[in-house]
């Protein structure tokens, strides 16, 4: 029994480490958190937004899709709705945004009867062809910009814009 | 184009291809029976406006809306504001509106009178959708004034 007592300067030294060790935890716990920190960050698939266009129902004809997401802008939060066209080659499904390289407008598929198979613009009368490929002597520069997409559980989502990948 | 410092430096330096002017025209009725009635057509009115601009963004230049109450002169007003607007070489102006003392004025002079629809009972997606075929109505008549 007496020789498992305990000293004063034992028990001094235990508890000063103890305490001690608390502390330096104390320290380095935020430090490390910080260091792993973009490691637990969300993963990017929170980018893509859910429409509700079935995977199944779309075919080789381009149609508008809907998607609406919520934009922070500041301190004011509003619900945005963008448009793509959406369409199926062969089985890989293609969605080009809507906005005219041009000025800004809002192009539409087959939007003038003189000529089909083709994306028009109302405003200049620019013209793209199915794969979002500028017609040349009509306005607009350069190609529609794609929009990244996947399917989850049969319905399509849709990401962010990227430049045309298939011109 | 909005109203705004970025879009309108773009304006002025696309003159050429952005020739139309777009402002909504709506009413200020203080009086309780028509207060309601009054910010709802505005309402609607404005709503319709973002969506000409955003469907026509590359051509014409939403302005913001011109309200007047009942007892002003509208009609000096009216041109007093196409006599400015005209000074930024616009080749065409539209107003819109859904205010019925406006439906006399008729096509030559460019008001395009549209019946109100009570957005505030709708959700989003039938806001959109609503909106969305009234703009499929006023594209023939832009695509009308534009050919001209």
């Amino acid at each position: 029994m007496s020789n498992n007592k305990v000293s004063r300067r034992q028990f001094l030294s235990y508890t000063l480490t103890g305490v001690g060790g608390f502390m330096a935890a104390g320290m380095l716990m935020p430090m490390v958190r910080f260091a792993v920190d973009p490691v637990l960050q969300k993963s990017a698939g929170g980018d893509f937004v859910l429409t509700d266009k079935k995977v199944a129902d779309i075919t080789e004809v381009p149609e508008r899709v809907d998607f609406t997401f919520e934009q922070v802008d500041a301190w004011y939060k509003s619900d945005v709705t963008n448009t793509a066209w959406v369409y199926k080659e062969g089985d890989e499904i293609i969605a080009l945004s809507p906005v005219c390289k041009h000025l800004g407008c809002t192009v539409n598929w087959e939007g003038d009867p003189a000529h089909k198979n083709q994306f028009f613009c109302p405003c200049h009368a620019g013209r793209y062809e199915k794969t979002g490929k500028n017609v040349p002597k009509t306005p607009p520069l350069g190609p529609l910009d794609q929009y990244e997409v996947r399917v989850n559980d049969g319905l399509l989502e849709i990401g962010k814009a990227i430049p045309n990948t298939l011109v | 184009m909005h109203w705004n410092g970025k879009d309108s430096a773009v304006f002025q330096a696309q003159k050429e291809f952005i020739d139309t002017a777009v402002i909504p025209l709506t009413l200020i009725d203080g009086s309780e029976h028509g207060f309601q009635f009054a910010a709802s057509a505005a309402d609607f009115t404005l709503s319709l406006g973002n969506v000409i601009e955003n469907q026509f963004k590359g051509r014409i230049v939403l302005f913001p809306s011109f309200s007047y109450t009942s007892n002003q002169d509208k009609l000096t007003l009216f041109e007093n504001w196409k006599e400015e607007i005209n000074k930024a070489e616009f080749k065409h102006i539209f107003f819109i509106t859904s205010d019925r003392e406006w439906n006399t004025m008729g096509e030559e002079q460019n008001v395009i009178w549209i019946p109100s629809v009570p957005l505030e009972s709708m959700d989003q997606k039938m806001r959109n959708s609503i909106l969305e075929d009234q703009l499929r109505q006023l594209v023939p008549i832009f695509a009308k004034k534009w050919a001209n």
